[in-house]
């Protein structure tokens, strides 16, 4: 085994920049390099999900000193301009994921991300299923097809450290301080079981802005909800340590 | 008259459908005639949004618009995950 040195990745999620607020993230990104290795952005970037904030976005991460990988939220598919959005952010140098996985190469070792926006469902034991009406069927299929294809590109990458980056929640730690009727929307366990099958070291999402930073998956994989109005700051950096 | 609950997860819904706001975290709370918005926003135009898009909702309430503007300037204290 090859020694791994420490990485750093900066995370935050739920931006939700609308078109009044350019130029006040980059603002806090500055001097990013000297903190961190790689930005990962844990999706709902926008506000709307409009073109016009999708630009805001990109420019507020255009060029960055270090790798920029997100993945989009639920406010970024709003307008249906999902796909749009994904490429005036590709145009701006950001990785996009979208159900599929990037390698990135820090220092020496060889950083896989794989990830996307996730989906609903809620958690073991309390959680929908594929059964009754074709609305309910087709609703927790989009979450199993979702954990599907991550679980496939987690497998299939030859890297060196393995993060799963994600909009939606894979497990109901780090919802706490969510109302409970609403935790079948922020996410669903299907996820997590995904990456405890394949492996990787630490899973990012957002999209519970009331809910906790810390959790795990059944597995023992660290979760971070790493939602500004979680965070409180303007992005977590975590550090995994050198083996 | 509408039952509070009612009157609530209007506004509730309002906030988080109304394309000026789209906010999907507040807690609306209706006592009387009193309505109470809490959570937390990125900035002072959003809070007076969504105090504007609550009264249109339910003009006949007393608003206390009680949502908290938080600064995420600073990254912060970094975290080793060993
Ligand atoms: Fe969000
Ligand atoms: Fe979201």
């Amino acid at each position: 085994m090859s020694i791994l040195t420490d990485l750093r990745i900066a995370a935050a999620g739920d931006l939700h920049l609308g078109e009044d607020a350019r130029g006040s993230y980059r603002e806090r990104l500055k001097g990013i390099e000297e903190r961190a290795d790689v930005l990962m952005l844990a999706g709902d970037l926008t506000r709307h999900g409009t073109l016009e904030e999708g630009r805001v976005v990109a420019d507020e991460l255009r060029d960055l000193p270090v790798p920029a990988v997100t993945v989009l939220g639920n406010h970024d598919y709003h307008s249906d301009l999902q796909h749009e959005i994904a490429a005036v952010l590709r145009d701006a140098g950001v990785i996009v994921l979208d159900d599929d996985g990037v390698v990135i190469q820090c220092g020496d070792s060889k950083l896989g991300v794989v990830g996307g926006k996730g989906f609903g469902g809620g958690f073991a034991g309390k959680c929908a299923s594929e059964f009754g009406e074709r609305e309910i069927k087709d609703f927790v299929g989009h979450t199993r097809q979702i954990a599907d294809a991550w679980r496939v590109a987690l497998k299939e990458m030859q890297v060196d450290r393995r993060v799963v980056l994600s909009h939606y929640s894979p497990v109901k730690e780090t919802l706490e301080g969510e109302p409970l009727e609403i935790y079948p929307f922020l996410g669903s366990y299907l996820l997590a079981e995904a990456v405890d099958t394949a492996g990787a070291e630490l899973i990012l999402h957002g999209h519970a802005h009331k809910g906790s930073e810390k959790g795990l998956t059944p597995g023992g994989i660290r979760v971070r909800n790493v939602a500004l109005p979680v965070l409180g700051r303007a992005y977590a950096v975590y550090c995994l340590n050198g083996g | 008259m509408e039952a509070p609950q009612y009157v609530a997860a209007r506004v509730q819904q309002a906030l988080a459908e109304d394309t000026r706001t789209h906010e999907l975290g507040i807690h609306v709370d209706v006592r009387g005639d009193q309505m109470f918005l809490r959570g937390k926003v990125s900035g002072a135009e959003q809070r007076e949004r969504l105090g504007a898009v609550a009264h249109e909702a339910a003009p006949g309430l007393r608003m206390h618009n009680e949502i908290k503007i938080v600064d995420y300037g600073e990254p912060g204290e970094d975290e080793h995950l060993d």
